[in-house]
């Protein structure tokens, strides 16, 4: 591909600009001003617009249609065939904030979100810790943490739900003869820890990876400097490491978040089904219960716009603390 | 267990290769018919021989039928479906998606159909029940399918250790049974809650006790009916339920595990279930089992129990052939050869007078007297406003909340009372908003 295709600086535009004769008479009657482009641009528009056409194609159909549809349904009542519509305003949303059970929904959620975000990056920054004293076997030792990656979450959800299942769960009769009274089933503390802990389990390898590379990414000299002021390995690791992994363990907390709220679905599916009464019913689980099981279009759509409004919030913060950099440089 | 996939499997192999060398030559021409289905596992089995049935009796159609998980998600599939033109021919769907499909406007009623391409079928000869169930101004709107009733299951085995020739036929006996299994020690368990209790411990009790489960004849004669089984004999059946999950004679199975494996595998000793179950039981259980017909209250004006199971819908927006196509799988489905194997295939109750009254004449019901038993509990006593069955719009929906509700008594955040009242509070403002919808209707 010629150089004049490609994403080029202004420099570079200079340069090859004479080795277009025959356009530049006429094209410097119709090209527009290139006063005030970034430094890094496209001359030609029909290119950018070709390159990033699958990138806005993917977006139309997962995200502007969807919205739409979201939005487009989010004020009326319908019948799930689509036959009678009726317009009713903010009436979903008034319906929603007034209900008892979608306000216990998002309690939990907010609960659920940042004990497993919190769980997941400690678990994983002592098993990233451990890592680097790990001598032999490291390779073993990083594939076992990295296993249940690889697990579909319907399919660690139901192992976890059959192990801890009370009336035939190996794990759930360990529990009761050291004297639990273990049963997700009656009691909702045991359903949302044994969610948590499924949801913790399936994401700590995620946040150990990240966090293994972060911890390697320290200078040997630094940590070097602090091993001759006499700073033993936990101290080297809670002064030095960790604030130089700040920005990775700050992206962490936003991807754990993220996973709480939006990607514990499967999980939750296979486990609890949201229950017992509602106990482990967060947000997302809720919008397909009542959407897709219940057919209850209308509020279904208004709780995912408010959903929406969360994640668009969370990308604003995200962007926000990224822009102030959470960064030590060296 | 492995070796049982691996024979069905080899077994479905083989039935399809055969099918494709019968139908190839014509497999192009044949018109292809949509059919969602809900039903798994044994039952599931039976479909897929029932369609391929009917594929080898005739050469012009070829039904195609896919299985779409439960009743809830297959309804929803079809929903989804329905919004962007690519719904099924044939839906099935359960009886408590009845008056949602009946006022969707995405169905032809089932007489229309049949009418129209010249098929002539007797809409006067199902039984009582599901005649009281199915047909809407001596017309039905779906075609009967699978109809069950759910039965009491024991294991006759463990009631004759305890020394129990069968069931109470009462709850305050049948509690005192139970109790003596515990105490005793003769199983792990004594009963084991359905997956569907809401069905058959809550809306079944309320018929088979002539308690007014809605106003309005439990919907039959109107949008505008509102539940009441807040201040029914539910509430006392709610708390006994209570009791016994507290006290460890009934356990609730959980996720991860199907409440009948409970019974089949011999850790309770009994079940309410569907009759339905009777494929599977027959299979699974090493011991000796029976059953015999819910219990009712003592002293209760006792009187039908309510259909559950499902019905054929032929689904609107498809072509002239595909519904010649539709009403000729129907005819098959209604013969009352087609019946009979059926019933026999799975436990779902025959449908229609014929087909029962062929079953009774060859001694079927003298040799497997478990499966008469639904029919007997579907035809104890003249039906009433309260034990015809339930005809409410988005039943699924307020079907939910009372799960969700009576989940609450069971974790103890609710007592009855305050778990019922707020079950028909919540399932009042889904009938107002079905009713808000379908004015007119």
């Amino acid at each position: 591909m010629p150089a004049n295709n490609a994403i080029m600086t202004k420099n570079e535009g200079a340069a090859t600009r004479p080795r277009l004769p025959l356009r530049r008479s006429l094209g410097s009657l119709v090209r527009p001003s290139e006063a005030g482009l970034k430094a890094s641009h496209f001359r030609r528009p029909w290119l950018a617009a070709g390159l990033l056409a699958p990138q806005l194609l993917i977006l139309l159909f997962f995200f502007f249609i969807p919205t739409w549809k979201a939005l487009s349904l989010a004020f009326v009542q319908v019948d799930p065939f689509g036959g009678t519509m009726i317009f009713v305003g903010l009436d979903n949303f008034t319906t929603l904030f007034s209900s008892p059970e979608y306000r216990d929904s998002a309690i939990l959620t907010l609960w659920f979100t940042v004990v497993q975000c919190i769980a997941t990056l400690v678990i994983a920054g002592l098993l990233a810790f451990a890592t680097d004293n790990v001598l032999r076997g490291r390779a073993i030792y990083k594939g076992v943490i990295l296993l249940p990656y690889a697990i579909a979450p319907a399919i660690s959800g139901v192992l976890w739900a059959f192990l801890f299942n009370p009336t035939v769960g190996p794990l759930a009769q360990m529990l009761h003869e050291l004297g639990f009274a273990w049963d997700p089933n009656r009691r909702p503390f045991d359903a949302l820890l044994l969610v948590s802990v499924a949801a913790v389990w399936k994401h700590v390898c995620y946040d150990y990876i990240f966090l293994v590379a972060a911890f390697l990414a320290v200078p040997a000299s630094v940590m070097e400097a602090a091993a001759i002021d006499g700073a033993r390995p936990v101290r080297r690791f809670l002064t030095v490491t960790l604030p130089m992994a700040a920005p990775t363990i700050f992206f962490l907390i936003v991807m754990n978040f993220v996973y709480g709220l939006f990607e514990t679905f499967g999980i939750i599916d296979t486990v609890t089904r949201g229950g017992p009464a509602g106990s482990t019913n967060t947000l997302v689980y809720k919008v397909y219960q009542d959407g897709f099981r219940q057919l209850d279009l209308g509020s279904s759509a208004a709780q995912s716009v408010i959903l929406m409004a969360i994640a668009v919030l969370f990308t604003f913060l995200q962007f926000r603390a990224v822009e102030r950099k959470v960064n030590y440089q060296v | 267990m492995a070796s049982t996939y691996v024979k069905s499997i080899t077994g479905l192999l083989a039935a399809g290769a055969l099918l494709m060398g019968a139908t190839a030559a014509t497999a192009a021409d044949r018109v292809k018919i949509e059919w969602w289905y809900a039903i798994s596992g044994k039952l599931g089995d039976t479909v897929q021989q029932l369609i391929s049935d009917f594929n080898k009796s005739q050469d012009k159609y070829e039904v195609v039928g896919t299985f779409k998980g439960n009743y809830e998600e297959t309804m929803a599939a079809m929903v989804a479906a329905y919004r962007v033109n690519q719904q099924p021919a044939i839906l099935q769907s359960a009886e408590r998606g009845f008056m949602t499909m009946l006022n969707s406007g995405a169905i032809i009623p089932v007489d229309q159909l049949m009418a129209k391409q010249g098929y002539k079928t007797d809409w006067n000869d199902f039984i009582k029940p599901v005649a009281g169930f199915y047909i809407v101004n001596g017309k039905p709107a779906a075609l009967p399918f699978n109809s069950s009733t759910p039965i009491l299951w024991y294991n006759a085995d463990a009631f004759k250790a305890a020394g129990f020739d069968a069931p109470s036929d009462t709850w305050q006996g049948l509690e005192k049974q139970l109790y003596a299994l515990k105490e005793k020690k003769i199983t792990d368990c004594s009963m084991a809650l359905p997956g569907d209790f809401q069905w058959s411990l809550i809306e079944n009790y309320s018929a088979i006790n002539n308690y007014p489960f809605a106003t309005k004849a439990n919907g039959y004669a109107g949008l505008d009916t509102e539940f009441v089984y807040n201040k029914t004999g539910v509430v006392g059946q709610v708390a006994r339920l209570k009791k016994w999950v507290d006290d460890g004679v009934l356990k609730i199975a959980g996720q991860g595990v199907a409440p009948i494996s409970l019974f089949t595998s011999g850790t309770c000793a009994t079940i309410i279930n569907s009759t339905a179950s009777h494929s599977g039981v027959e299979a699974d259980a090493k011991f000796k089992w029976s059953a015999a017909v819910m219990p009712h209250e003592e002293g209760a004006d006792v009187r039908n129990g309510t259909i559950g199971g499902a019905s054929l819908w032929a689904v609107k927006g498809k072509s002239e052939e595909v519904q010649a196509g539709v009403a000729a799988f129907f005819n098959f489905v209604a013969q009352p050869a087609t019946q009979e194997w059926w019933s026999k295939a799975t436990g779902y109750v025959p449908v229609t007078n014929a087909a029962y009254q062929k079953m009774k004449a060859e001694g079927y019901f003298k040799d497997h007297p478990t499966r008469e038993i639904a029919l007997e509990q579907l035809s104890r006593g003249e039906p009433t406003d309260n034990s015809r069955g339930f005809r409410f719009g988005n039943h699924n929906q307020s079907t939910a909340i009372l799960i969700e509700e009576i989940q609450a008594v069971w974790t103890g955040k609710k007592t009855p009372q305050e778990a019922l009242d707020s079950s028909v509070k919540r399932g009042n403002e889904i009938l107002r908003q079905y009713e808000k919808l379908h004015a007119g209707k």
